[in-house]
């Protein structure tokens, strides 16, 4: 749409009294999807999606969208994760991610194929997994879309961002076999890279967080070896002695505290979004002095194309996370601690902005 | 002095609005801004045709600045003033004075020593609609006064107080330490302040309770302040930056001839009076008033005075005196009595 346009809708939408705005928007949005829809020859699809309408309310709506281009595909979802730090520090609009609402969260999805663009290379009944948003219908377009291996389970599959996070934070880490591992912060970024560490070949492998509330499934067979909650022993970080940190917190007390648990010449990964605001950090004795290794492993960094040995690509790590979903090297299923019926979601998200209380994997179950 | 050159310290959204309307005003001029974050304060510059500076040392040292405009976290009200009434400039400072009236006091001490001027942000006073509700009062449109109450309640979130609103972001809205409190010093001083502009009186005891009870950090996000004003009229403060979805902002004044309601629709006067060529005994409403700028009538006001000679007219006395309102209500819940608000005597 042009710039003059947007102005003048602006203008006259911004003029117009408050209480017919959202009728107005809504009747707009309709039209514009209809006029879509003529002019690109796609048809309207309909579905249910969660919606954060304001800070801390989340409610499921009825939204359209335009059917399949030729390359995507429409999919009925079956499960959706929740990405927690992203989609709370949105919902509570914390630093770095303030965003107009109503927002649609979630991207991390698996379900069906119900539509196939002719050039999608999908067939209808295919099951998928990829980039959609937390809703009962919506396309996945070739970028964002994989093919779950038979064998996999949806559930699982739908961790597939997720899956992707971490496993590009424990290449770009480049652990290697017998070296002393720490994952600071055990919610579910925390947790998958717990377990994603254990195959790089960890050893041993610490978990770190801030309470005991989530130790029962940070330890045990195939993940972490030891609990340290910093609640019960503070002074533990300093006896950690760490060669590689994995900082899944996302905050700059958490940031610091990584660096605390790292030997002299560790490495310390940024896995986790930092969501605050760290001006008085100590950076010349925490890490110069230290001989300190901070490297940056956020998914945004991800390549398209051109992977080398440290940086695979986006399409590589879906892969490979399905792959090893697929083979049993990795399971993610018993993360789930609550699946959702969506039209629960006003709940769900009461928890998410409280932090997630006992909460490692909420998934959303669309077929209920 | 016709024309202020002033040096503006800070560029957060407050900042940015206060810059801009310096130069609307038409009294002043930016000579230059700072901020700790350097993108910030080059993209205000930018919109005032300003330089940057790369300290507030640099900002106050120039020779070709008049004034400071001071629109930065509580805590730095202080340090900052007394450095810069040190280098000889005047001082327009974001309310509130300070955190405490320790920091007034040796802000207030420092500008006289310097024979420099100080004036505090409640530009609020300057709306059309609160100089027609003291001229009102003034015309006696509600006798004596014997009650006032404020309603203000809002929902600040999560980001708020982790800074995320901000240019320049910083979590020192939640910090005791940095604010000096909560929604009380932060929002609802505007409203003491106007309310001691419109009815001349100012609180003289206060009792409050209060509580953090849906925010981070150590400031309170619900307060409620019974108090007197003057000797006679009886007042309460209700607020809190935590009620969803119903948000209320009202003050009400009223007296032995009339009631005075202020509200975003305007003004409501009731009077048993004639007053303002009105009808005795009926409600008579005031919606519509001249746009006006307000910062800029602030800054105006300031310039004119400092020109003149004079005490400027949200005087540091003034912001004083509000803080002294706050500072015993904060510490009235804390000894679990009333207090005696303090006078300003120099």
């Amino acid at each position: 749409m042009p710039d003059w346009l947007v102005k003048i809708l602006g203008t006259v939408y911004t003029r117009m009294p408050a209480g017919l705005r959202p009728f107005a928007k809504r009747v707009f949005v309709q039209g514009l999807l209809r006029l879509q829809a003529l002019t690109s020859r796609r048809s309207l699809c309909k579905g249910m999606r969660i919606e954060f309408i304001d800070f801390e309310i989340a409610d499921l709506e009825p939204f359209e969208f335009l059917g399949p281009r030729p390359v995507d595909v429409r999919v009925d979802a079956q499960f959706s994760t929740i990405s927690p730090g992203t989609e709370r520090a949105v919902l509570c609009g914390m630093p770095g991610a303030r965003r107009p609402f109503p927002y649609t969260p979630g991207y991390s999805t698996a379900g069906v194929v119900t539509e196939a663009g002719a050039k999608s290379g999908f067939a209808i009944g295919d099951r998928v997994a990829g980039r959609m948003s937390h809703s009962s219908s919506g396309l996945l377009t070739p970028a964002s879309m994989f093919r779950v291996p038979d064998g996999v389970d949806m559930l699982e599959a739908s961790y597939i961002e997720l899956g992707i996070i971490c496993l590009q934070g424990i290449r770009k880490s480049g652990i290697r076999p017998g070296e002393r591992v720490a994952v600071m912060g055990q919610g579910l970024i925390g947790q998958m890279a717990t377990r994603l560490a254990r195959l790089a070949g960890a050893d041993p492998l610490i978990a770190v967080a801030s309470s005991r509330r989530r130790a029962s499934s940070a330890v045990g067979p195939g993940r972490a070896d030891e609990f340290v909650s910093l609640a019960d022993d503070p002074g533990a970080l300093a006896r950690i002695e760490a060669d590689v940190v994995i900082e899944a917190v996302g905050s700059s007390l958490a940031i610091a505290q990584a660096t605390t648990a790292a030997r002299r010449g560790g490495r310390v990964i940024l896995l986790g979004s930092s969501r605050d605001l760290g001006r008085n950090l100590d950076w010349h004795n925490i890490v110069q002095e230290r001989d300190i290794t901070l490297i940056g492993a956020h998914i945004g960094a991800l390549p398209t194309y051109d992977a080398s040995p440290g940086r695979w690509t986006y399409a590589q790590e879906g892969r490979l996370f399905l792959a090893q979903l697929a083979s049993g090297l990795v399971h993610v299923a018993d993360m789930t601690s609550w699946k959702a019926a969506p039209a629960d979601c006003n709940r769900v998200y009461e928890v998410v902005a409280e932090g997630g209380r006992e909460h490692v994997g909420i998934v959303f179950d669309w077929t209920r | 002095m016709n024309h202020m050159r002033i040096a503006v310290i800070g560029a957060g959204g407050i900042a940015q609005r206060n810059a801009i309307e310096a130069v609307k005003s038409g009294a002043a001029t930016v000579t230059g801004v700072f901020d700790v974050n350097l993108q910030a304060a080059r993209d205000l510059a930018a919109k005032v045709q300003a330089k940057t500076y790369a300290s507030f040392e640099e900002a106050i040292a120039n020779s070709d600045v008049d004034a400071v405009m001071l629109s930065t976290p509580h805590h730095l009200h202080r340090p900052q003033t007394l450095a810069a009434a040190a280098a000889g400039k005047h001082v327009l400072v974001e309310k509130p004075i300070a955190n405490t009236l320790d920091d007034a006091n040796a802000m207030i001490d420092a500008c006289e020593h310097a024979g420099v001027a100080m004036a505090v942000n409640y530009s609020f006073r300057y709306l059309p609609k609160i100089q027609k509700a003291r001229e009102l009062v003034q015309a006696g449109a509600l006798g004596d006064i014997t009650g006032i109450q404020v309603i203000q309640h809002q929902f600040k979130d999560l980001g708020y107080w982790m800074g995320a609103r901000s240019t320049s972001p910083d979590d020192w809205r939640s910090s005791r330490e940095k604010s000096g409190g909560g929604f009380l010093i932060m929002s609802v001083c505007h409203n003491v302040d106007y309310l001691y502009f419109i009815t001349g009186l100012k609180g003289t005891r206060v009792y409050s309770e209060y509580a953090t009870l849906g925010s981070p950090g150590n400031v309170e996000d619900i307060i409620s302040v019974t108090s007197r004003w003057g000797d006679k009229a009886v007042g309460t403060i209700s607020a809190s930056s935590i009620l969803r979805g119903a948000d209320a902002a009202e003050e009400r004044i009223w007296g032995t001839k009339g009631t005075l309601l202020i509200n975003d629709k305007g003004l409501s006067l009731y009077s048993t009076r004639p007053i303002d060529g009105k009808k005795p005994g009926r409600v008579h409403h005031y919606a519509k008033f001249e746009e006006s700028s307000w910062t800029a009538d602030w800054i105006r006001a300031f310039v004119e005075a400092v020109r003149l000679g004079k005490r400027p007219e949200v005087s540091a006395q003034e912001g004083w005196e509000n803080l002294a309102f706050i500072e015993s209500a904060y510490r009235s819940m804390e000894v679990g009595a009333p207090i005696s608000v303090p006078t300003y005597v120099r």
